[in-house]
C-alpha cells in the first residue's frame, strides 16, 4: 500500500503516516435486540467500491477526519473533518 | 578483436583469472575459456552464459561473500573473489549431477509428492533438501554484508529504463521544466543500443550526454526497479541501497527481454541469446571462437550474424524459422557468405558439458541433420518488460501479430514508450519516448500553453507503429512467433524454466494432472518462480500451456506479476532508514544509569527494571520509602464546558460529582465493554481535568479520546497531550510524608492532603501537582513537575530521603508490591476479552448512569452472568508458576495465570489468574499446571497485604 491521503490539517502525505479507523457507521440503533447490538458492534461494512471511512494522522497532527476511498483502487476521492464533508 | 585497458586479476573458484578494467566477470571468464558458470537448481546441470544482461539464473555466484550476485552485470575488480554456487565438490565435477540421471524419479511436483509421507522421515529429508537445494550461502557473520540504506526521492517524472525511448522521454520532460529521475538496471545508459551498433542512431552518444548533464535530470544506473505501487511509488534496488521514488508521473521504458527457444538440451553451456553474443563482442570486447549456429525469426538474428562476422567470428549456419525471410533481413548478410536455411528450426543441442553441435530440422521435425558447432545463438523474439506496468494497474491483451502482449489501458499517471509497448523500431521508439515525456511533463506541471502546441505538432509527425511486414527490418516479428518458439519432438530435456529446472514434459505432465490454468500450473510446477521471476520462461510457459490446452495465448493469460520484480535481499528492505524506532528516555534517565539501573523496554521507553535487587527495593518501600520514575505515564489535560459529559461518556464510573482537588481511579472500555486502559482522573480546576493513562496505552488512549471527540464536533472539549511536558515520580512508603514535609512549605498533613486528594504546590521551589494515590499499597505521592525540573526534584527527594532509608525502585519491585494489593496491570492481567465485571472491577461500573461507552454490552453480560473471574490466588506449596501457566479443571483447560510473584507479606507465591466463576469463590482451590504437574492454588478475595487499606490511607 503506497497511496496518499490529504490530511485536512497537513496536506498530502503517504498512507503509512495514518491509521485506519474503520468505516463511518450510523449511530447505535435505539433499543436494539442482542443480535442487532452485536451486529452494530462487530459487523462492519466492507464495501467494494467507494467507502466513507475514518482515518487519523497518527504520525503527525493526530487529527481524526473522514475520507471517501475507492477500496478497489485505493484512490482517496476526498477528505474532510467529520460533519463537514 | 581483443580488449584493451588495464589488466585486472581476480579469482574464480580459487583460480586466478585476468580480465580487463570495465569488462564484466562473465566476459573475462569467457575469454579465459571458463564457460560453465553454475550448476542448475534441481538437477545440478552445468549452465553457462545465457542472457548476459542480468535476466536469467545462469551466472549467479558468490562475490566477496555476498551470495547470488549476477556476474554478467558485475565488472571485474582487482582481488575480487568469485565462487560458483550449487556445486559439490566442484563446478567441473558435481556429484549431485547424478540427479540428472534420475530425472524420472524427480517428476513435476516432486517435493509435494515424495516427501510428505512418512511423516517421521521429514526432518531427515528437510536437512538433506536444504543442503542440496539452496541457492548460495548466506554470510552468517554478524553484520556480514555491511549496511544497507534507504534513499527517498520525490520527482515530477520518473523514467524507468534508460534506453532510447527513456532518454528521449527524460529529455523532453526536463526541457518542459519537469524534474526527472532516470533509473536503469545496467551500468550505463543506452539500453540495447549500447551493444547493437547497427541500430544505434548517429547522435545517440550526444543524446546520452545531454541527459546526464541536464540540470533537471538525476540518473541512477545499476539500479533495478523492483516494484511499482499505488500512486507511482516505485521501489528501486541499487546495490545495498533501496531507493523509494514518489513520482507525480511515471514513464515506463524498460524495453523487452530477448527470449529463448525451447529445444532439447537448450540449457547446455554454449547456448546463448543473441543479445548476450552482442554484449560479449561490443561491451566486453572478447572473441567468440569456434563455429556458431544462429537460430532466428527476425532481423535481430541477421544483425547479430553480421556483427559476429565483423568481429572475426565464424557462422556455420543461420537457421530462419520463417519459410521466406524478407529481403531486408537477408540483405544484411548477403555479402558475408553465410549459409541461410529457411523454414527450419533447431531441435536439439548436442554435447554434454558444452555444445558440440546443433541438430536442425524442418519445423514439423523432418529432415534432421546435425551441424557441428561450439555455439548456438538464438534470436527468436522479445518479451516486453511489462511487470511493473502490470503492477501499476495497466491492462494488456496478447497481440498475435507481434507475438507478445500490448497495453490496452493505462493506469492513471502512467505512461510507456518503446519496445515495452511493442515499438521495436528505433525511430518509433524515440518518437513514443518524446510523446510520453511531454505528456508526463504537462500532466505534472499543467498550465504551460506552449507545451500543448508542441504536443499537437509532435502527434502529427508520428512514424508508423510497428506492424509486421510494414515495419523496418529491425522490428519485424512474424505472426507465428506466438507458438513457434517451441521446437518439435522430444520433451524431456527441453528446458522451459532454467531457474527451477522445469522441462516441457514437466509442464505437460502438470497440465495432464489437472493444473491446466496458468496460475495453478505456475504454483505446482514452480515455473517462473525462480530468481529471474519468469523473464526467461514466462513467454514459453504460456505458449506451452496454450499448446497443450489447445487454446489461444490470449485465453491462456499471463501469471500475475507481483513485487519484487527481482530477488531482493531482506537487508535492503529492512535496512537503516531515516525513521528509526526512537528509544524514549525520561528526564531522569542519566541518574538511573549512574545509579547502576538495569533497563527494560516498555514500548519505546527505557525504564529501570531494578537498581540493586527487587527484594531490597521491595523492603525499602514497605518499611521506609521508595522512589520510582513514572514519567512514562500518558498525561492528558482536558478543558472546556463539556468535559464532564465527555468523561461520563468515556468512563463507566461517575465524574459529575468529582470535586476540585480530588482524583479518582477509572477504567476505559470500548463499545464491547472490553477494558482498554486504566488510570486516574483528577480535577485541577473548575473546568480543568488531568488524566493519566498506562505507559503502554498512552498513544492508543489519546487516539481513542480524539476519535470520540471528532465524532461529536459540537462538544466544547479541548484535549492536550502533555505526556512529555511533565516528569513524574512516585514517592511511596511509610516515611514518605516525613521526607516530603522537609521539601515544601505546603500543608501536607493527612487532613489537608488526604488519600485521593490532589495538591498543587511548590516542592523544592518547583511547581508540582501531587496526587495522593498508592499503586504499591503504601502512603504515597505521585509528583508531576515540569519535565525540565524532573531531575532536580528527583535528586532533592533522593537526598532528603537518605536519612530515612529511601531507595529508588524499579519496575520489578513495583510489580511485586502491586500484586500484594491485587492491583491489575491492564494488558498483562487483561486482554481483548476482559471486561470489568469479570476482571473483579464490577464496583466501578455504574449502571445507573444515563449512558457510557460499553454500557449496553456490560448490561447484557451482567444479565447473563459473568463466565470467568480474575482472581487473586496464593500457592499452597512453595512452587512458582510462570506467567501463562494453565489452570486445569477436571482434565480440561479452564484458565490461566497472568501474574505471579513471591509475596513476603503472604509468605508464599501470590498472583492473579483467570478462572471459571465456579472456581473463583474466596477460599476455593484450583490446580495450576507447572511442567505437567498440578499444584494447588487458593482463591483469596482480600488483598495479600494491608487488606483494609489502612496504610494507603494513612
Ligand atoms: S547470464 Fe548473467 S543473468 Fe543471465
Ligand atoms: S527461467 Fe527463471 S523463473 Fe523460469
Ligand atoms: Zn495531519
Amino acid at each position: 500500500m503506497s497511496f496518499q491521503i490529504a490530511c485536512p490539517n497537513c496536506g498530502v502525505r503517504p498512507v503509512w503516516e495514518f491509521h485506519y479507523g474503520g468505516p463511518v457507521t450510523s449511530s447505535a440503533p435505539p433499543n436494539p435486540t442482542e443480535r442487532q447490538w452485536g451486529a452494530y458492534l462487530f459487523d462492519k461494512p466492507n464495501i467494494c467500491g467507494e467507502q466513507h471511512e475514518w482515518w487519523v494522522h497518527r504520525s503527525a497532527c493526530k487529527t481524526w477526519f473522514t475520507a471517501k476511498r475507492d477500496t478497489r483502487t485505493n484512490t482517496v476521492l476526498s477528505t474532510a473533518m467529520h460533519g463537514e464533508g | 578483436m581483443s580488449a584493451s585497458g588495464h589488466g585486472v586479476e581476480f579469482t574464480f573458484d580459487g583460480q586466478t583469472i585476468r580480465g580487463v578494467e570495465g569488462q564484466s566477470v562473465t566476459g573475462a571468464l569467457h575469454a579465459a575459456g571458463q564457460h560453465v558458470l553454475s550448476r542448475s537448481f534441481k538437477y545440478h546441470r552445468p549452465r553457462g552464459l545465457l542472457c548476459g544482461s542480468g535476466r536469467c539464473p545462469n551466472c549467479l555466484c558468490t562475490v566477496d561473500g555476498t551470495p547470488n550476485v549476477r556476474i554478467c552485470t558485475t565488472d571485474v575488480q582487482p582481488g575480487m573473489q568469485v565462487k560458483s554456487q550449487n556445486r559439490f565438490p566442484s563446478l567441473g565435477f558435481d556429484v549431485l549431477g547424478i540427479f540428472d540421471w534420475f530425472h524420472k524419479m524427480m517428476p513435476v511436483g516432486f517435493y509435494y509428492k515424495k516427501f510428505y509421507k512418512p511423516r517421521w522421515m521429514w526432518p531427515f529429508w528437510e536437512k538433506f533438501i536444504r543442503r542440496i537445494a539452496g541457492l548460495g550461502e548466506i554470510n552468517q557473520a554478524r553484520g556480514g554484508e555491511g549496511h544497507y540504506e534507504k534513499l527517498n526521492l520525490f520527482t515530477d517524472v520518473a523514467v524507468i529504463g534508460g534506453g532510447l525511448a527513456g532518454l528521449k522521454a527524460a529529455l523532453e520532460a526536463a526541457e518542459a521544466g519537469a524534474s526527472v529521475v532516470v533509473i536503469d538496471d545496467q551500468k550505463a545508459l543506452g539500453g540495447h543500443l549500447r551493444h547493437d551498433p547497427t541500430l544505434k542512431p548517429t547522435d545517440f552518444d550526444a543524446l546520452i550526454a545531454k541527459v546526464t548533464s541536464h540540470a533537471n535530470i538525476e540518473v541512477y544506473t545499476s539500479a533495478t526497479a523492483i516494484g511499482a505501487y499505488e500512486e507511482n511509488y516505485i521501489a528501486v534496488l541499487q546495490g545495498k541501497r533501496l531507493i523509494r521514488i514518489r513520482a507525480a508521473q511515471a514513464v515506463f521504458t524498460g524495453g523487452a527481454w530477448e527470449r529463448p527457444l525451447v529445444f532439447t538440451r537448450n540449457d547446455l553451456p554454449g547456448v546463448m541469446l543473441a543479445s548476450a553474443a552482442q554484449r560479449l563482442i561490443h561491451l566486453d570486447h572478447v572473441k567468440i571462437s569456434g563455429p556458431i549456429v544462429i537460430v532466428t525469426d527476425n532481423a535481430q538474428g541477421y544483425r547479430t550474424a553480421a556483427q559476429i562476422v565483423a568481429a572475426k567470428g565464424s557462422i556455420a549456419s543461420l537457421i530462419d524459422l520463417r519459410d521466406a525471410p524478407p529481403a531486408a533481413d537477408t540483405d544484411l548478410v548477403r555479402s558475408l557468405s553465410i549459409p541461410v536455411q529457411a523454414g527450419r528450426t533447431i531441435v536439439a543441442a548436442e554435447g554434454s558439458k558444452h555444445v558440440t553441435g546443433a541438430t536442425v530440422a524442418l519445423k514439423n521435425g523432418g529432415e534432421r541433420r546435425t551441424i557441428s558447432c561450439r555455439w548456438i545463438v538464438q534470436a527468436v523474439g522479445f518479451t516486453p518488460a511489462i511487470s511493473l506496468l502490470y503492477q501499476s494497474g495497466c491492462s494488456f491483451v496478447h497481440d498475435d501479430r507481434l507475438g507478445h502482449v500490448t497495453i490496452t489501458k493505462f493506469a492513471k499517471d502512467v505512461h510507456a514508450a518503446g519496445a515495452i509497448t511493442g515499438a521495436h523500431d528505433p525511430s518509433r521508439a524515440a518518437w513514443e519516448g518524446r510523446r510520453a515525456g511531454l505528456a508526463a511533463a504537462i500532466a505534472a506541471r499543467p498550465g504551460d500553453e506552449s507545451l500543448n502546441a508542441k504536443r499537437a505538432s509532435l502527434e502529427s509527425s508520428a512514424p508508423p507503429a510497428t506492424a509486421p511486414g510494414a515495419a523496418p527490418a529491425a522490428a519485424a516479428l512474424t505472426p507465428e512467433t506466438a507458438l513457434h518458439f517451441v521446437s518439435p519432438g522430444g520433451e524431456k530435456k527441453k528446458f522451459v524454466c532454467y531457474c527451477e529446472d522445469v522441462t516441457q514434459k514437466d509442464v505437460f505432465d502438470a497440465i495432464d494432472e489437472g493444473y491446466s490454468n496458468i496460475e495453478t500450473l505456475k504454483r505446482y510446477s514452480t515455473i517462473s518462480m525462480g530468481p529471474c521471476q519468469g523473464k526467461m520462461c514466462q513467454a514459453s510457459s504460456v505458449a506451452l500451456c496454450a499448446l497443450h490446452n489447445r487454446q489461444s495465448i490470449e485465453a491462456t493469460g499471463v501469471p500475475t506479476s507481483r513485487p519484487p520484480e527481482t530477488p531482493t535481499p531482506l537487508g535492503a528492505l529492512a535496512g537503516r532508514t531515516p525513521h528509526f524506532v526512537l528509544a524514549r528516555r525520561t528526564p531522569m534517565h542519566g541518574w538511573h544509569e549512574r545509579a547502576g539501573a538495569k533497563f527494560m523496554d516498555a514500548g519505546n521507553w527505557k525504564r529501570p527494571e531494578r537498581y540493586t535487587s527487587p527484594e531490597e527495593e521491595y523492603k525499602a518501600v514497605r518499611e521506609a520509602a521508595g522512589l520510582i520514575d513514572v514519567s512514562t505515564l500518558g498525561k492528558l489535560e482536558l478543558r472546556g464546558r463539556d468535559v464532564v459529559p465527555f468523561l461520563e461518556q468515556m468512563y463507566p464510573n461517575k465524574y459529575a460529582d468529582l470535586k476540585e482537588g480530588r482524583t479518582r481511579y477509572g477504567i476505559v472500555c470500548d463499545g464491547g465493554g472490553i477494558i482498554l486502559d486504566d488510570g486516574t482522573i483528577s480535577r485541577l480546576g473548575p473546568d480543568r481535568y488531568f488524566l493519566t493513562t498506562t505507559t503502554g496505552n498512552a498513544d492508543a488512549i489519546d487516539s481513542w479520546f480524539r476519535w470520540n471527540l471528532a465524532s461529536k464536533p459540537e462538544w466544547d472539549v479541548t484535549l492536550a497531550n502533555v505526556s512529555s511536558n511533565y516528569a513524574a515520580m512516585n514517592l511511596a512508603g511509610p516515611k514518605s510524608r516525613e521526607i516530603l514535609r522537609g521539601l515544601t512549605t505546603a500543608d501536607i498533613s493527612p487532613s489537608a492532603l488526604p488519600y485521593l486528594a490532589v495538591g498543587q504546590f511548590d516542592i523544592v521551589g518547583v511547581p508540582a501537582v501531587v496526587f495522593r494515590i498508592g499503586f504499591v499499597g503504601e502512603l504515597g505521592y505521585e509528583i508531576h513537575v515540569p519535565a525540565e525540573h524532573g531531575l532536580y526534584v528527583w535528586e532533592k527527594i533522593y537526598q532528603a530521603g537518605q536519612s530515612f532509608g529511601l531507595k529508588p525502585f524499579g519496575v520489578e519491585a513495583q510489580r511485586r508490591l502491586r500484586l500484594d494489593k491485587k492491583h491489575i496491570l491492564v494488558s498483562i492481567d487483561t486482554d481483548a476479552l476482559s471486561n470489568p465485571l469479570e476482571a473483579d472491577l464490577g464496583w466501578i461500573v455504574k449502571f445507573d448512569k444515563s449512558d457510557f461507552i460499553g454500557k449496553r454490552t456490560l448490561q447484557q453480560c451482567q444479565a447473563r452472568g459473568p463466565q470467568n473471574r480474575l482472581v487473586g490466588f496464593k500457592m499452597a506449596d512453595d512452587s512458582n508458576p510462570p506467567e501463562a501457566s494453565l489452570v486445569l479443571h477436571e482434565g480440561r483447560l479452564a484458565g490461566r495465570v497472568t501474574s505471579c510473584r513471591f509475596s513476603p507479606a503472604a509468605g508464599t507465591h501470590v498472583g492473579l489468574a483467570w478462572v471459571p466463576v465456579e472456581l473463583g469463590k474466596d477460599g476455593t482451590s484450583f490446580n495450576i499446571t507447572i511442567d505437567g504437574i498440578p499444584h494447588e492454588a487458593i482463591v483469596q478475595d482480600a488483598p495479600f497485604y494491608d487488606p483494609k487499606g489502612e496504610k494507603l490511607r494513612s
